[in-house]
């Protein structure tokens, strides 16, 4: 038999059990084709070539990251086969095969896994590209042009991205087995040794990982948004190893402990789930951090569509306030202007402010005026009065920045020094306060001060009732334009229609869907992972049943062990998830608690699904 | 002689194989054991001693015949009841111990007991004096892996003793230990069943093994063809038992 049939037909006969990686790789897959399908499918052309590029860029970026997961998802998945099959194919060895025949009789197995997961996300992906798209334009909220065709270029892509990873670890796995010794090749499932660890070890890795952890989440939390953006790479690799560390001390300690407590252990099935959860947590904890973290990830990923999406809602609030805004130094132009308007449409609401040009640079504004505006307009209340030698600078919504405002510099104002103490990122003068960007406000006192020697300028803004008729009302009101040395009248006018931010709606729903797609994956970690231990575990229940364990006793011990399985892992990322979020919000100065209350839901969701697919799983193969 | 009824087969029949290609393990078997008895089970291979000890130990169904263990014919019993009969009323020693390696000895042997919902502190003082009948209490909590064969036996025997179960059945229980751990353990199986704390079923191909029995059965070719009883000496009860293999003739091993 040629060792491509005989590979094939193991593939064949044990492609239940590779059904669990064949399905997670496919997926991803999917995910990596449809992003790099959108791409080359135009789907976004239709909100114009700048939004294009930034998507584009976008999902380009996404899906290195994508690749990066893939790269350890793949890495991961192909040692707990490898370890499964070590012991199977071992057996060839007494057919008198050499290790390189066992290696390739491996590589050409794995491989079959790799092209299937490959046919199957490809095939799926191209069958569901047109849903996909319009379930990413139904997510972001936004206008796209669904294309059903599939170019050759995303295929391509995909394939040359998955086998470019896929390949290295089915070498990996080939070199691993050219080098196996035969006894480790066939022991390789029974290394059930060293069922407890020192406890002395286990303290020191559990105070070690709490003090880690624990400064993580102080770094991630401390002190103002500066600290911060100071502090978040180190927060996080503190956070990743201090989860590492949890899992591989504390957790096992505290079971170990239970184990020692009899009165606690002999209760119920306690004595069978405890003693086999400090076996597991030993040969497993890496893979339940590691699914921690993933979780860990993918909430702060949710986390950050959501701030960005809140962020683009401001934004567009912002530059909305006022449709038409004029600048002018002549007084009472606003009757005109507002007559201009309102012969195109009904204006809704409408203030005028006065402003002094106190140099090139700055124009100064009183509080008492900005708050009666702001008041008018139904826009932000609550501004403090300025004292008399401070002034606020009324600045603009960033969508992102990683650079930290600092406190009290001062300014000068024509002739006198001001502490700048606070940056304005609400509107009150609408789009001219981003496009511009020299507004002060001072209080009145100061403001009178500064009103002699200065130049008065008039604010006149407008929001218009019906949108449909801006074009209408500007190509109207543009007739007031002028720059002359007696009469200079600017105008600003915001398009409600205006589709330039587009791609930050686009993003939230990449962001939503990587949280989705890092939580499926983490889900199928650990199912993969039961799935492979359910083999292992057969011997032991077999054991159980004869000496007169019922299958209802048995069920609710497996029951209870893998709930456990999945519930160490969600709280811990729970917990690291607040923090990591909570230093998120504060860095995008936004409140996401509810975001986080959300993700923490989904996880726990796919978490119970995950659960309650291997409890059936489990319970079948080890024959309860 | 107790003459309390603990097992009481009846015209017990076991066929394997589709109607016309039928074939019968165990050809019409009548044997009561009483409490306290200590019986060996001997026969050559093939002759239906496994068939024998899976029905009795409820894992396997017989074709006809009747099984009363406690007065209640097992035969007819639902999985669940099954289940509850083999927790609390049969006590199994097997030849690979099947200790779980996941837990201490000391948990293994508990855990009949901890599933049955018995209090911790009555746990622990049955464990002591079934540990220390059976010295292995230096080792409670070590795990197996951490221990001898004979010791991982003595375990294994303790955690069949635990429930006070109404029968022992040993299948081969000293197959896997050198000549020393065998006999340890035979002794201390003799001892509790002098002692009146368990009656024992055992079944082995060991001639040495089966003269630490009260009676020793000898089954050919799916019939019950003798029994012999121990007297006073056990050395005189192990050349009758070799003659009597020698007799029948067969493969013993």
């Amino acid at each position: 038999m040629s060792m491509l049939r005989l590979s094939f037909i193991n593939f064949r006969n044990g492609f239940k059990s590779y059904l669990s990686l064949v399905l997670s790789l496919s997926f991803s897959i999917l995910i990596l084709f449809n992003f790099q399908n959108m791409i080359y499918s135009e789907t976004f052309a239709v909100l114009g070539q700048r939004n294009k590029q930034y998507i584009d860029m976008l999902i380009q970026t996404v899906s290195i990251v994508l690749l990066c997961f893939l790269f350890f998802f793949v890495w991961y998945a192909t040692n707990v086969f490898l370890t499964r099959r070590k012991r199977e194919i071992g057996i060839y060895i007494f057919m008198g095969m050499s290790n390189r025949k066992i290696g390739s009789l491996y590589m050409i197995e794995i491989s079959f896994v790799g092209i299937t997961a490959l046919a199957a996300g490809i095939g799926f992906g191209a069958l569901f590209a047109g849903l996909f798209q319009m379930v990413m334009g139904a997510v972001a909220d936004t206008e796209i042009e669904v294309r059903f065709g599939i170019s050759i270029k995303p295929v391509v892509l995909t394939v040359v991205f998955f086998l470019a990873v896929y390949v290295i670890f089915v070498l990996k796995g080939y070199w691993n087995i050219v080098r196996s010794s035969v006894l480790s090749m066939i022991s390789a499932a029974r290394q059930n040794e060293y069922v407890q660890t020192k406890s002395a070890v286990l303290f020191i890795k559990a105070a070690a990982g709490i003090l880690v952890l624990a400064v993580g989440y102080f770094l991630a939390n401390k002190g103002s948004r500066s600290d911060l953006l100071g502090n978040a790479l180190l927060a996080v690799v503190l956070v990743m190893i201090g989860v590492y560390l949890l899992f591989g001390g504390l957790i096992p300690l505290f079971f170990q402990m239970l184990a020692g407590q009899k009165s606690f252990l002999y209760r119920r099935q306690r004595c069978l789930w405890v003693n086999q959860t400090i076996f597991r947590m030993r040969k497993n904890y890496r893979t339940y951090a590691m699914v921690c973290i993933i979780g860990i990830c993918s909430a702060t990923a949710l986390a950050t569509g959501f701030a960005m999406r809140e962020r683009y809602h401001n934004m567009m609030v912002f530059d909305n306030q006022y449709t038409f805004q004029f600048l002018t130094n002549q007084q009472g132009l606003g009757a005109q202007a507002a007559a201009l308007i309102q012969g195109e449409t009904e204006i809704a609401c409408q203030t005028s402010l006065t402003a002094l040009s106190v140099d090139a640079e700055h124009l100064v504004l009183s509080y008492s005026e900005v708050k009666r505006a702001a008041q008018e307009s139904g826009g932000v209340a609550g501004l403090r009065a300025p004292a008399d030698d401070e002034t606020y600078y009324l600045s603009h919504q960033i969508l992102m920045s990683l650079i930290a405002g600092s406190e009290r510099i001062p300014v000068r104002l024509g002739d006198m020094v001001f502490q700048e103490t606070e940056v304005i990122r609400e509107p009150y003068i609408g789009y001219m306060q981003e496009a511009m960007g020299c507004f002060y406000v001072v209080s009145d006192t100061a403001y009178e001060e500064l009103r002699q020697g200065s130049e008065m300028l008039y604010i006149y803004n407008y929001k218009i009732a019906d949108n449909t008729a801006f074009e209408r009302a500007r190509a109207a009101a543009d007739v007031l334009i002028s720059n002359t040395d007696e009469n200079f009248t600017a105008r600003v006018a915001v398009n409600p229609f205006d589709k330039e931010l587009e791609w930050v709606k686009v993003l939230c729903a990449l962001c939503i869907f990587m949280f989705l797609v890092f939580i499926v994956a983490g889900g199928c970690i650990m199912f993969m992972k039961l799935y492979n231990d359910s083999y292992e575990e057969k011997e032991r229940y077999l054991v159980l049943k004869k000496i007169g364990l019922s299958p209802q006793t048995l069920s609710r011990s497996i029951a209870h062990e893998l709930s456990g399985a999945y519930m160490l892992p969600f709280a811990v990322l729970a917990v690291s998830a607040y923090f990591s979020v909570n230093a998120l919000g504060k860095m995008m100065q936004t409140d996401l608690f509810s975001v986080y209350l959300v993700s923490m839901l989904v996880v726990l969701l796919v978490f119970v699904l995950c659960y309650g697919c291997s409890v059936v799983m489990y319970r079948k193969n080890v024959g309860v | 002689m107790n003459d309390e009824k603990v097992v009481e087969i009846k015209n017990l029949i076991k066929s394997y194989g589709a109607k016309d290609f039928q074939t019968t393990v165990l050809k019409g078997i009548d044997l009561t054991i009483y409490k306290e008895d200590f019986i060996a089970i001997m026969g050559p291979s093939g002759s239906g001693k496994t068939t024998l000890l899976n029905i009795l130990s409820t894992i396997d169904k017989p074709t006809q015949g009747t099984v009363l263990l406690d007065g209640k014919n097992v035969t007819r019993m639902s999985n669940k009841e099954l289940a509850k009969l083999r927790k609390d009323k049969i006590g199994f020693v097997f030849q690979d111990y099947n200790l779980l390696d996941t837990m201490t000895l000391q948990d293994n042997i508990a855990l009949p007991l901890a599933l049955g919902g018995v209090p911790s502190g009555q746990i622990a003082e049955r464990i002591q004096a079934l540990s220390a009948a059976f010295g292995i209490e230096e080792q409670l909590r070590k795990y197996p892996y951490q221990l001898s064969g004979g010791q991982k036996q003595r375990g294994a025997v303790c955690r069949a003793l635990i429930t006070n179960p109404e029968i022992i059945f040993a299948d081969e229980p000293t197959g896997a230990l050198d000549s020393k751990a065998g006999k340890d353990l035979l002794h201390c199986l003799r001892r509790v069943n002098d002692s009146g704390q368990a009656t024992i079923l055992m079944v082995t191909h060991d001639p040495h093994c089966a003269s630490y029995a009260k009676d020793v059965y000898l089954l050919s070719d799916g019939m019950m063809k003798c029994r012999i009883g121990r007297g006073s000496d056990r050395k005189e009860f192990y050349n009758r038992i070799v003659d009597l293999q020698t007799s029948i003739g067969g493969d013993f091993s």
